[in-house]
């Protein structure tokens, strides 16, 4: 399956996250690499210096989502695969969308927890006394 | 494979690894919805035969958070495999910005101003190791193109993992 554009790619995986909500199983898994494949690195001019790891611009990295389903869910074409490809000059507007789509679509973390803080709240103050006396 | 307390532990060793095998290492980011109250039969089953032997189980499940996120840092070529687990939903946000900043590592962009003390500190690691390793690592570069990204690379790695104690959780795992 080619690359999704990244617009292409946020929409699938707003859909993806949401086709999750509500639910009380199941698995997302994101990955990002490095694009190395087809990417043509000049002859190292000098061997000391690895093209690796001083490539001469910089390289894209490609992005994957899965709903993490196998066997019999592939037969079934349950199975959801996602990627796209980001230029480097579009990585920090890309993972400013990403985080907040993460951050809407990732629903089910535990909330902040207030009554918590207002606890802790408590036993500062007790030991700000205790250290105060 | 560890798991890091900490994220910004988690992050710091994470990109000393990209740092030395920008090629290979990936990054997986898994969020896993955890069945510990819900509905799956198996589950259920589980919990009658419990609460058959034990008849207080059934309250601390009703608390526990029901999703998990999983970042994992991979390197296959060394093996090396660093973990974070969070069920905090305070942290997607910082996390997945992070993991743009690792992105920007392994894209080779030249780094921002901000993340300067990772690198001062990879810096300061290199230079706390015996010279052998280093020194080994360069010789090898320079003898066979092949095997050139290879070896600098574990020297790399290895000046990284002795430089404190944390990194005796981070190598050796095959």
């Amino acid at each position: 399956m080619s690359p999704l554009s990244n617009d292409e790619f946020f929409a699938k995986l707003v859909e993806l996250f949401d086709s999750r909500k509500g639910k009380d199983h199941g698995s997302i898994v994101l990955t990002q690499k490095r694009l190395s494949y087809n990417q043509a690195l000049p002859e190292p001019a000098d061997e000391t210096v690895i093209p690796d790891l001083h490539p001469p611009r910089p390289l894209p990295i490609l992005i994957r989502v899965t709903n993490a389903k196998g066997k019999e869910d592939r037969k079934a074409k349950q199975k959801i695969k996602l990627s796209t490809v980001v230029e480097p000059d579009a990585l920090p507007a890309f993972f400013e969308r990403y985080a907040d789509v993460c951050k809407l679509g990732m629903a089910s973390l535990k909330p902040r927890d207030r009554s918590k803080r207002k606890g802790k709240a408590k036993k500062k103050s007790k030991a700000g006394a205790a250290t105060t006396a | 494979m560890p798991y890091y307390e900490t994220s910004q532990e988690w992050l710091r060793q994470s990109a000393l690894l990209i740092e030395a095998r920008p090629n290979t290492t990936r990054i997986t980011t898994k969020y896993h919805l955890t069945d510990k109250t819900g509905t799956s039969k198996k589950r259920q089953k589980r919990r009658q035969q419990q609460e058959s032997t034990t008849t207080t189980t059934t309250a601390p499940t009703a608390s526990t958070p029901r999703a998990s996120l999983t970042l994992k840092t991979f390197d296959p070529h060394s093996g090396a495999c660093l973990k974070y687990r969070t069920t905090k939903a305070a942290e997607v946000s910082r996390l997945i910005l992070s993991l743009g900043q690792l992105g920007r590592r392994m894209a080779a962009l030249p780094l921002p101003a901000d993340s300067d003390a990772v690198m001062a500190d990879a810096g300061a690691e290199e230079v706390g190791t015996p010279g052998v390793e280093k020194s080994e690592g360069v010789a090898s570069g320079g003898v066979a193109k092949g095997q050139a990204p290879q070896t600098p690379a574990q020297g790399q790695q290895q000046a990284g993992g002795g430089g404190g104690g944390k990194g005796k959780k981070k190598r050796g795992k095959k």
